[in-house]
């Protein structure tokens, strides 16, 4: 907020100074940095009457409505003064005095954008001219314009009140009361608060019940009916956390809770936009959850590693991998120039938005253009927050991920390399005698079979300055830098001694070029507008020579973009290979007539691009062709090794003999073999490295096209008005909430050692989110124990997990939560004690039960005394599906798989964005587009017709039947089969009710199919693989019991 | 199930899964509750607040972004200044900021049409007769300029990713009327020219709950997924099934404490039951009598693709599907119309495919009575530069500053133009409607205030209109 400024008071006399103090103390004039005039009381009192006499009814009667009456549009209340000169979301449109700057009255013209008042003829001048002389005389208000109407508190201060907000406070260290008869100390909380209102808990489930509820819940599978047998009947007393900690360590336990943190931190594949172009490293950071909970990773290094991992554990591809969380968001692939910076706020935005919904479990991202309409969140803090992502950008790394493995894989390479590189060796030794006789007997008359001949040009020449450098296989690569959108290449040398019928082009790929080329386009493609080839006589004179045809290995189209367009050189066309980028082209041009040049002649070849923007080739090459059709299919030699085999030379220096060695090799079918072997084997070494999605500063971004800019150039981040990147003001210095900082921001702040390359920001901010005293770590801790309880409980102590500001819902248990908040510090941030702490609670092993008097006494089950089953989601289904069918596959990591019918655990079914795997979607697995703490369950026909129809429920209901067939052995009678089912799929034994009805349906269904199933063994069989499918259709098999 | 008989179709759908489902668990719509588990339709028909003038919609998405100065936007003035620079033109307005080319007239022959005179370019000859059934808005505007942030913000009123579309925003609010359909269809190319760009996400639900999203009809094979019983279980087998499940339920049921939610899950089964045979039915234009097929250009190999989504579409909102959307062209250049080059070809080609199957489908709307209830709808993403791209066969580029849209039916006047571009197309000039205006006036016909239709998320109660003031042309309103 400004006041007047100290350097206009200096510069007036000290009584008026005084004055004006006064004045704007007086008139509250926040918003004026304009200097008042000397004459401005007398002025305020001329604008007064004008304000009662007609401008108050002309601001009533038409801009009101709008602005402070039903609606504040634009956040422009002009129902006070105060509200007036604090202007709307683009800042005050009304400085007293200074009408000039007021632009309030250009919109009223209609001299700017939005004309006012807004959809209606504009005002009459003289009307306009009235409001003028009004801000010209101060703008002064004798009373509010809307009665009652207060100015608003000012959002952009937080005061000592905010910090109370139950969410923001310490945590309150409440012990555990006294309930009669309870032990646990979640059971003392809740019994405790339900004995106030006559409620005591639900009887315990019985025994079955808990090993299925448990193992779902942990594990996302249901029991074997083996597991559930020795549970039920174990007498240790200790059965239960025997049971738990069992589940606990099991691989499975980090299968299923990583996939309730990758709702939250928005996990996708791919990056979204127009081209949704996969992003191959991303699903390093699902295995970093998966391990990261079966390890039981400390809470605090679970937050650590996914703000700011490559600072805290700079040597641990781990923690790289992790910080992905800041990565995963979407970003278009396709930018124009205009968007780029917005892009790269959005892109900022995405990170601090996630970043604070998982943590904090606050809607930061609503103060990006505005300060926060509820919570105590200036748009300021946000900028500052926002600023600890400025430099961050994702990269594709290549990081050893799992050394131990890579060293054993290595290993086991190089035995076999070896071996073949004996083996090739040793035929070679064996070949000498066949190759001296090659060179003393065949050589001298030796007939080369038609070949191109590489050329290296002596000089080379570019129109718009890109450098090309030679390459020892005669090609030229272009230097990295600006690429010029069009130019042309020269090529210049003293022309062949010998007759000529063709030039060969060819584009060679690099890693240094875009998408490793061949072309420099962004998406490494080329276009060819022309190519010409001319002699150039002792003296000077140029002659072109004549192309009579060409062709090419690959054309994108064979008009406009194939290579006779190269011939003529039309305006907007050439050769271009796009869809086949990455890979070495060709194309051969024929001369009209073979061309012998003269003694002393130079050769000039010119390669222009002047069709497509920045579309020249990135390494070409260029060979002649001689004594033979110009056929892109002949082979080709190396300058030297042609001028030794066509007898323009004899070898004489042992270069020459083991380049000649090494030709005479390649013609040698058995030595070639061996080669190929030899140079598969090489790129097979395994490295052990893998593309790792990361966010940090150091790593080059990746790559994305647009016409020219780069989200790196961002230095900085600026405070933004109304979230507008082109109204800019003051650059944002890093910083916190300051409703959660308790102590200056300096005690966060982290400086890296001199050679690093991140910038330190994350590692504070991470330091600030996990300092439970001074920082936001309460808060966090709260947020996180409320996920656990959640999903254990079907619902979160606070029913907005990802909001626990105003707008959220309150907790239901405030001081259980405070103190299962600091038991997960208590306990160094173990997430395994605390999964054990709920679980060994009587309040989580309830039987679910139709108790009507306690729904009427707690609708909403804010004392958790009931249990209410709750739907399984779509990936524990789905695998509970395979599970029982005996078809679940248990490796574990790595790449995303594409097909859902796969027997992998769904958490490794690739997402990617554009082509959602529709069975989860049915099921409802959120969109990966922005950070989701609760699922909705919805029950709708689509996820019926899966379960009916889908290839994966039939081969699953009959792989179940199969799987029970067999282990109930020959000749089971039919209840027998019935019973072993209902163990698999329900864990438990079907009822006298049940079983009646399922032998009815055994018999009808056989006798139904029996016409068309041939034997009654079959159609029995069949029969029995349509029971099982309705046992996996049950609610019980998809409900957490 | 037979009480299911005795009520009302309406009354069934309220209680019974109405169009695709059921949403039982509350817990989520009703985030103060916590788990209210009382079992509720999210597709039950919702009366609409206001005064409806459609109740639903098919929307023909001219993809790539069509040329409002060579289809519908009329401009004599660039005609005479063809191959002059246009002052004050930004070479950034489209994506090839290097290939900006003088203004170029409309290469196509313009004539006056119906009692309303309506200028149309010789690309529509089938369209042009029933401009008296159109409202034209020739000064639409838009915030980007590239493909898939435009789709968005047409789709989604933002130009992000992540919210929910149009047709999400429409189901979520007034439910749907289709018992045995999804609630919300979208069409793409099937000619294997692609998807728009940004694909699925064009109509997904964002945070709406995902029983709003578009159902994407497969271009290929059963239309909706798992659709059809294998032939082990297909008809009387089934049913068995399902009565043997609705047994084993039934008993489970009796003794939990989410009785309604679990009995939603049952009638969910026998919805998908129903729908195995009235979905393949109300896809199959085959049962159309010849005439009306010929009618949309079944029999012509230009249109034969686009007349049978037009007529598909025609029979999905006769069975009370609230919202379907039609794709015209494939992802974008050439596949769509995104004429960069040759605009000539590109829009001969596309609108050849569109024009009589649009007209078709707004004459046969008519001749049902349908058309009066059905707002039809023709869009793009963004518009072109009256100015070329220069080319061997020149183009033009986007242009987000400017663009038509027509709708027909639906409570819309005919034969009425709404705002104008400037005098050679490259703004909108007067009556600016952005397109936060056009959603607000979309929402409007169907009965829908759009500042009242809000979902919580994030802290906010959002909307489709987002924050930013949008306004209702009410001057389109018959």
């Amino acid at each position: 907020m400004h006041t007047v400024r100290p350097l206009q008071l200096a510069k007036l006399p000290s009584g008026l100074a005084l004055l004006c103090a006064a004045a704007n103390l007086q008139f509250g004039a926040l918003a004026a940095t304009a200097p008042l005039p000397p004459d401005h009381a007398a002025r305020m009192t001329r604008g007064l009457e004008s304000f009662d006499r007609e401008v108050g009814d002309l601001l009533k009667e038409h801009c009101l409505k709008c602005h402070g009456g039903d609606k504040i549009k634009g956040d422009l209340d002009l129902g006070t003064r105060e509200l007036l000169l604090k202007g709307g979301a683009d800042g005050p449109s009304v400085v007293p005095f200074h009408p000039e700057q007021s632009r309030l009255l250009k919109m009223l013209r209609h001299e700017e954008e939005p004309f006012m008042p807004e959809r209606k003829p504009r005002l009459p001048e003289e009307l306009i001219a009235k409001i003028e002389a009004w801000i010209q005389q101060g703008a002064p208000y004798s009373k509010p314009l809307v009665e009652g109407k207060k100015a608003e508190r000012d959002r952009a201060k937080v005061t000592e009140e905010d910090r109370q907000w139950w969410a923001f406070a310490p945590l309150s260290q409440l012990a555990p009361p006294e309930a009669a008869g309870w032990k646990h100390p979640v059971d003392r909380f809740l019994a405790a608060k339900a004995a106030t209102k006559g409620l005591a808990f639900a009887q315990k489930a019985d025994r079955r019940t808990l090993i299925r509820r448990a193992t779902l819940d942990l594990t996302g599978l249901p029991p074997t009916p083996d597991e559930v047998e020795r549970f039920v009947r174990d007498p240790d007393p200790d059965a239960w956390p025997k049971l738990i900690d069992a589940l606990l360590a099991r691989p499975g336990y980090g299968e299923r809770w990583a996939r309730h943190w990758m709702d939250v931190a928005r996990y996708g594949e791919s990056s979204g936009f127009e081209q949704d172009y996969d992003r191959v490293g991303s699903y390093h950071y699902r295995d970093f959850l998966i391990h990261a909970l079966n390890s039981d990773l400390p809470f605090s290094q679970f937050v650590q590693w996914q703000i700011a991992g490559d600072e805290f554990a700079p040597g641990n591809p781990k923690a790289l991998a992790a910080t992905a969380f800041l990565s995963l968001g979407v970003f278009p692939t396709q930018i124009t120039i205009n968007e780029l910076e917005r892009v790269r706020y959005e892109d900022m935005d995405d990170m601090l938005s996630t970043t604070s919904a998982a943590f904090l479990g606050l809607t930061v991202g609503c103060a990006r253009c505005h300060d926060h309409k509820y919570d105590p969140i200036p748009t300021r803090d946000y900028y500052r927050m926002l600023s600890s992502f400025t430099g961050t950008v994702r990269s594709e790394i290549e990081l050893e991920v799992d050394p131990d493995k890579t060293r054993e894989m290595k290993a086991v390479w190089k035995t076999g390399h070896e071996k073949l590189l004996a083996e090739q060796h040793q035929w070679e030794q064996s070949g000498q005698p066949r190759f001296e006789r090659f060179l003393q007997q065949e050589l001298p008359g030796f007939t080369a079979p038609p070949a191109w001949e590489v050329w290296t040009p002596a000089e080379t020449k570019t129109s718009a300055g890109t450098k090309l450098a030679p390459q020892p296989d005669g090609s030229f690569l272009t230097a990295k830098g600006t690429v010029p959108n069009q130019e042309n290449f020269e090529f210049v040398s003293a022309a062949p001694q010998r007759t000529l019928t063709g030039l060969r082009l060819e584009a060679l790929p690099d890693p240094s070029l875009p998408r490793t080329g061949p072309g420099r386009a962004g998406n490494g493609n080329f276009q060819l507008s022309r190519v010409r080839v001319e002699m150039e006589s002792a003296g000077g004179e140029r002659q072109e020579v004549a192309l009579s045809g060409a062709v090419a290995d690959f054309e994108q189209n064979s008009k406009t973009m194939g290579v006779a367009a190269a011939l003529t050189g039309r305006k907007g066309e050439g050769w271009s290979i796009g869809g086949k980028e990455k890979e070495p082209h060709s194309a051969a041009f024929t001369f009209a007539e073979p061309l012998t040049p003269p003694a002393g002649s130079r050769i000039r070849v010119t390669l222009e691009f002047q069709s497509g923007a920045q579309h020249s080739i990135g390494r070409p090459r260029l060979s002649w062709m001689s004594g033979g059709e110009p056929a892109l299919a002949h082979p080709t030699f190396a300058a030297d090794v042609a001028e030794l085999l066509r007898g323009r030379r004899s070898p004489e220096i042992p270069a020459d003999r083991r380049k000649l060695e090494r030709w005479w090799l390649e013609q040698q079918a058995p030595w070639r073999a061996l080669e190929s072997r030899r140079v598969a084997s090489e790129k097979a070494e395994p490295s052990g490295l893998s593309k790792v999605l990361v966010a940090s500063e150091s790593f080059p971004p990746v790559k994305y096209h647009t016409a020219g800019g780069s989200v790196e150039t961002y230095k900085e981040t600026f405070v933004l008005k109304r979230g507008n990147v082109a109204l800019k003001e003051e650059p944002a210095t890093p910083g916190f909430l300051q409703v959660l900082a308790r102590a200056p921001e300096q005690r966060w702040a982290w400086t890296p050692p001199a050679q690093a390359t991140y910038f330190g920001k994350r590692r504070a901010l991470a330091n600030w989110i996990l300092d439970e005293t001074q920082g936001a770590g309460a808060l966090a801790a709260r947020v996180f124990v409320n996920r656990l309880w959640l999903h254990h409980f079907g619902q979160g102590i606070v029913a907005t997990p990802n909001d626990f500001g105003k707008t959220g819902a309150p907790p239901a248990q405030p001081e259980l939560l405070d103190w299962l908040a600091g038991e997960l510090l208590a306990k160094g941030g173990s997430v395994k004690a605390m999964h054990r702490l709920l679980l060994t609670s009587e309040a989580y092993q309830q039987a679910a039960l139709k108790e009507e008097a306690k729904e009427k006494a707690d609708p909403a089950n804010a004392l958790f005394v009931r249990r209410t089953p709750v739907r399984l989601e779509g990936e524990a289904i789905r695998d509970s599906l395979l599970a029982v069918a005996g078809l679940l596959d248990p490796q574990m990591y790595g790449p995303g798989v594409a097909d859902d019918k796969s027997p992998r655990r769904s958490i490794y079914l690739r997402v990617k964005r554009s082509k959602l795997t529709s069975s989860m979607v049915s099921f409802d697995q959120p969109e990966p587009l922005a950070s989701q703490g609760l699922r909705p369950t919805t029950t709708v026909a689509p996820q019926a017709l899966i379960l009916m129809n889908s290839t994966l429920a039939r081969n699953a209901a009959a792989a179940l039947a199969a799987r029970v067939n067999k282990s109930a052995g020959q000749g089971a009678t039919p209840e027998r089969l019935i019973e072993e089912a209902y163990a698999v799929a329900l864990s438990r034994a079907p009822l006298p009710e049940e079983r009646g009805l399922a032998s009815a349906f055994l018999q009808t269904q056989a006798a139904r199919l029996g016409g068309a199933s041939g034997t009654p063994t079959q159609a029995a069989s069949e029969a029995f693989a349509h029971f099982c499918q309705v046992l996996l259709e049950t609610n019980e098999f998809v409900y957490l019991p | 199930m037979n009480s299911l008989h005795s009520l009302t179709r309406r009354e069934a759908l309220q209680r019974a899964g109405g169009g695709f489902g059921w949403l039982a668990c509350a817990a989520l719509l009703d985030r103060t509750g916590g788990a209210a588990h009382a079992a509720r339709n999210p597709l039950a028909p919702k009366t609409p607040p206001l005064p409806a003038r459609a109740k639903s919609v098919i929307w023909i998405f001219a993809n790539g972004g069509p040329s409002q100065v060579d289809t519908w936007d009329y401009k004599p003035e660039l005609q005479k200044r063809d191959g002059m620079t246009l002052d004050g033109f930004d070479p950034k307005t489209g994506f090839f900021p290097g290939s900006a080319g003088p203004l170029m007239k409309s290469p196509f022959e313009w004539a006056q049409h119906g009692r309303s005179g309506t200028w149309v370019s010789d690309l529509f000859p089938h369209l042009s007769r029933h401009v008296d059934k159109m409202s034209f808005v020739h000064s639409c505007w838009t915030g980007s300029n590239n493909h898939s942030p435009a789709l968005f913000m047409m789709n989604t009123g933002i130009t992000r990713m992540g919210s929910p579309c149009v047709g999400s925003w429409v189901t979520y609010g007034l439910g749907s009327e289709a018992e045995s359909l999804p609630s919300f269809v979208v069409m793409s190319d099937p000619l294997k020219r692609g998807l728009p760009k940004g694909s699925a996400l064009n109509w997904g639900a964002g945070f709406l709950p995902s029983v709003y999203q578009g159902t994407w009809l497969k271009p290929d094979g059963d239309p909706i997924e798992n659709l059809t019983p294998a032939a082990a279980t297909a008809g009387e087998a089934q049913r068995a099934q399902l009565d043997l499940l609705a047994g084993l339920n039934r008993r489970h049921m009796a003794a939990t404490p989410i009785e309604s939610e679990l009995s939603a899950r049952i009638e969910s089964f026998e919805l998908a039951y129903r729908m195995q045979t009235a979905a393949p039915e109300a896809f199959d234009i085959s049962s159309e009598p010849e005439h009306i097929r010929k009618l949309y250009g079944t029999d012509q190999n230009h249109c034969k693709h686009f007349a049978v989504q037009c007529l598909t579409a025609r029979r999905m909102v006769e069975r009370g599907v609230r919202f379907v959307q039609i794709y015209s062209g494939g992802m974008e250049n050439q596949q769509s119309w995104d004429c960069h080059g040759d605009l000539v070809g590109n829009h001969r080609g596309f609108a050849l495919e569109a024009d009589q199957p649009v007209a078709a489908l707004l004459a046969d709307l008519e001749q049902r009575g349908l058309l009066k209830e059905t707002l039809v709808i023709w869009a793009g993403e963004f518009g072109r530069t009256p100015t070329s791209q220069k080319g061997g066969k020149p183009g033009r580029d986007h242009n987000p500053n400017a663009f038509t849209v027509w709708m027909a039916g639906g409570g819309v006047k005919g034969g009425f133009h709404y705002g104008e571009s400037d005098e050679v197309g490259y703004k909108a000039a007067t009556n600016k409607v952005h397109v936060r205006d056009f959603h607000a006036t979309l929402l409007a016909l169907l009965g829908i205030d759009h500042e009242r239709l809000t979902y919580r998320f994030q802290g906010l109660d959002q909307r489709l209109t987002g924050v930013e003031s949008a306004h209702v042309v009410k001057e389109l309103f018959a």
